[in-house]
């Protein structure tokens, strides 16, 4: 009657967590995408947004500031990869970090005022707690010696960012 | 005109060869050597040669600067392979000499031989300063673009896209047009166009020495074709989705940037909306966790063990025969229920209803006749717990009822 883990895949989106195309329920919920769809709007009020590497849930109610947290994360962390001539997008995709190459990259940024400003950002300790919240929401995954790798949730909040650009008529072209 | 030996002025940039390429790094930096600059560099290393300098005619000099002397600079960009990147408008320069030429070759064919000699050899000279200037510039500008991207020099990132967009639009995109196969006007299309002109007269020109040029030409736009394909290639496979990738990481990184600015992120934008988890799932997460450890609190409980009182307790046994033979003996017997809780009360000094009950079941005897006493009040039979209200019962022996 119900698809396959449908618990599992429910119990996830519920929890806040993004179902990405890394992950064994992401092909369930795109073969039974109508069913999903229909079935959180009609239960619960909430909507399912699609996308072509992940599956989230969004309702009236939005966590305001850890989104901001997070989007903040990744912006200066693009930012410093691409100081250091990394290529940003393929290490997003495709690479581990260590925590500690993390926390160097924030600790040397020239993004002071914006980092002091953010109590999730502002020392090792914070910062790691906010790594872990990433992990819970699966955007981030945590591998073994202290090292993490990004799902493909990160584009959300990459994107959010190149977006504005487009919505800033007035930000001046480089 | 130079004095000395060729070999001695090779020799002399061997032995100063590192002088030298710093006075090309500083040439091709600014474009020239200033006087200053060159002091410098030469007090630097020590070496009193500014007099072979010119004397070999390396430098040359420009008011009061210097330069490289123009077949000397060709030379290091050469053995460094680090070419300054010539403008389209350079390079079309030599397409339009082509042009011209074959146009003059094809008007002219039947005329002078000498001529028409000459502009072959014209032709076959700026093919391949053509396709010399075709392959550096590629060269040089994948090298420029694979700096920029690393961005060795860590320059900020509106200066990198300025420098990918100027590339882009002065030097990268026209040269794609040089070599476009399908763009009708393109100098690779014109150099087909010549192979198919000279390998016909080739063959069937009058005059043998004019077909041996052709048929060198020939052969030499064989293998331009050939290499001018390679860099298309390169272009197409490396250098344009290098410039791509620079544009798009560029694209993210104004709205990092933007973001970021003035504390935007803290002011109006919203952020991306994100679900915020409700408390009343539908599945609780620990439900399984929860079971579990309910049922494992009874895995392990110590074994109860029922050990019976060792004091026996005496129960009282209803016996029905002596009772019935001793409310014989009475009747009539005007008030039944209190008769049942003396006889009781004689016999044990533990009173209970259930005693009492078993007693009273006498009533169903098929010996007795009773009655209820109407007028009489109720009477009460009460232990230590409760009380029974109930009728007053007067019993006589069936035969008495009979008389």
């Amino acid at each position: 009657m119900y698809p396959d883990k449908h618990k599992e895949i429910v119990t996830s989106l519920m929890e806040g967590k993004f179902v990405t195309v890394e992950d064994l329920l992401f092909e369930t919920i795109k073969k039974n995408e109508e069913f999903y769809i229909t079935f959180f709007e009609n239960s619960f009020g909430f909507e399912l947004i699609v996308n072509q590497d992940f599956y989230y849930l969004v309702s009236n109610e939005t966590n305001e500031n850890t989104s901001r947290d997070i989007s903040i994360f990744f912006s200066i962390l693009c930012y410093e990869l691409d100081k250091n001539g990394k290529n940003f997008l393929e290490e997003l995709n495709y690479s581990e970090f260590h925590i500690d190459e993390i926390l160097e990259y924030f600790n040397n940024s020239s993004w002071t005022d914006v980092i002091k400003a953010n109590k999730q950002l502002n020392n090792d300790e914070s910062l790691k707690r906010q790594i872990g919240t990433m992990v819970k929401r699966n955007i981030a995954v945590k591998q073994s010696n202290d090292r993490y790798s990004f799902t493909k949730a990160h584009k959300l909040f990459i994107d959010f960012a190149k977006d504005l650009i487009k919505d800033n008529k007035n930000e001046s072209i480089a | 005109m130079i004095k000395s030996e060729p070999k001695s002025i090779l020799q002399f940039m061997a032995s100063h060869y590192d002088l030298l390429r710093d006075l090309f790094d500083i040439q091709v930096k600014n474009n020239i050597i200033a006087k200053e600059a060159l002091n410098v560099c030469i007090e630097s290393y020590d070496k009193n040669i500014r007099e072979q300098l010119t004397e070999y005619q390396i430098l040359v000099e420009q008011n009061d600067d210097f330069a490289f002397n123009e077949p000397y600079l060709i030379l290091f960009e050469f053995i460094h392979q680090q070419f300054k990147p010539l403008l389209p408008e350079e390079i079309e320069h030599f397409g339009e000499a082509i042009r011209t030429l074959f146009l003059k070759i094809k008007e002219g064919i039947n005329e002078d031989k000498n001529i028409l000699l000459e502009r072959i050899e014209a032709l076959s000279s700026q093919i391949k300063k053509f396709t010399n200037a075709v392959v550096n510039n590629t060269k040089s500008l994948l090298s420029e673009s694979k700096d920029l991207k690393a961005n060795n020099k860590k320059i900020d990132y509106q200066e990198k896209i300025h420098k990918a967009r100027y590339l882009i639009e002065n030097y990268i995109s026209p040269l794609n047009t040089i070599l476009d196969v399908n763009h009708s006007q393109s100098i690779y299309n014109e150099l087909l166009n010549i192979s198919q002109f000279t390998n016909v007269k080739r063959f069937d020109y009058i005059d043998e020495s004019i077909r041996r040029e052709f048929e060198k030409l020939y052969h030499l736009l064989r293998q331009v074709v050939k290499d001018l394909n390679l860099q298309s290639i390169i272009l197409t496979n490396e250098l344009l989705p290098l410039i791509d990738r620079i544009k798009t990481e560029s694209e993210y990184l104004r709205g990092f940037h933007f973001y970021l600015t003035n504390g935007n992120c803290y002011k109006e934008i919203q952020p991306p909306k994100i679900f915020v988890p409700t408390r009343d799932n539908i599945y609780n997460r620990f439900v399984y966790e929860n079971t579990k450890e309910y049922f494992e609190q009874f895995k392990h409980e110590d074994e109860i063990v029922v050990v019976e009182d060792s004091q026996q307790t005496s129960d009282w046994i209803f016996d029905k025969s002596k009772y019935k033979e001793s409310l014989n003996k009475n009747l009539p017997v005007e008030d039944f229920f209190k008769w049942c809780e003396s006889s009781i009360k004689q016999e044990s000094e533990s009173f209970s209803f259930d005693n009492f009950f078993m007693v009273t079941s006498l009533l169903f005897e098929d010996d007795y006749e009773i009655s209820v006493n109407k007028v009489g009040k109720k009477i009460s039979v009460s232990n230590e717990n409760s009380e029974l209200v109930m009728p007053r019962l007067t019993i006589k022996r069936q035969e008495d009822v009979s008389r």
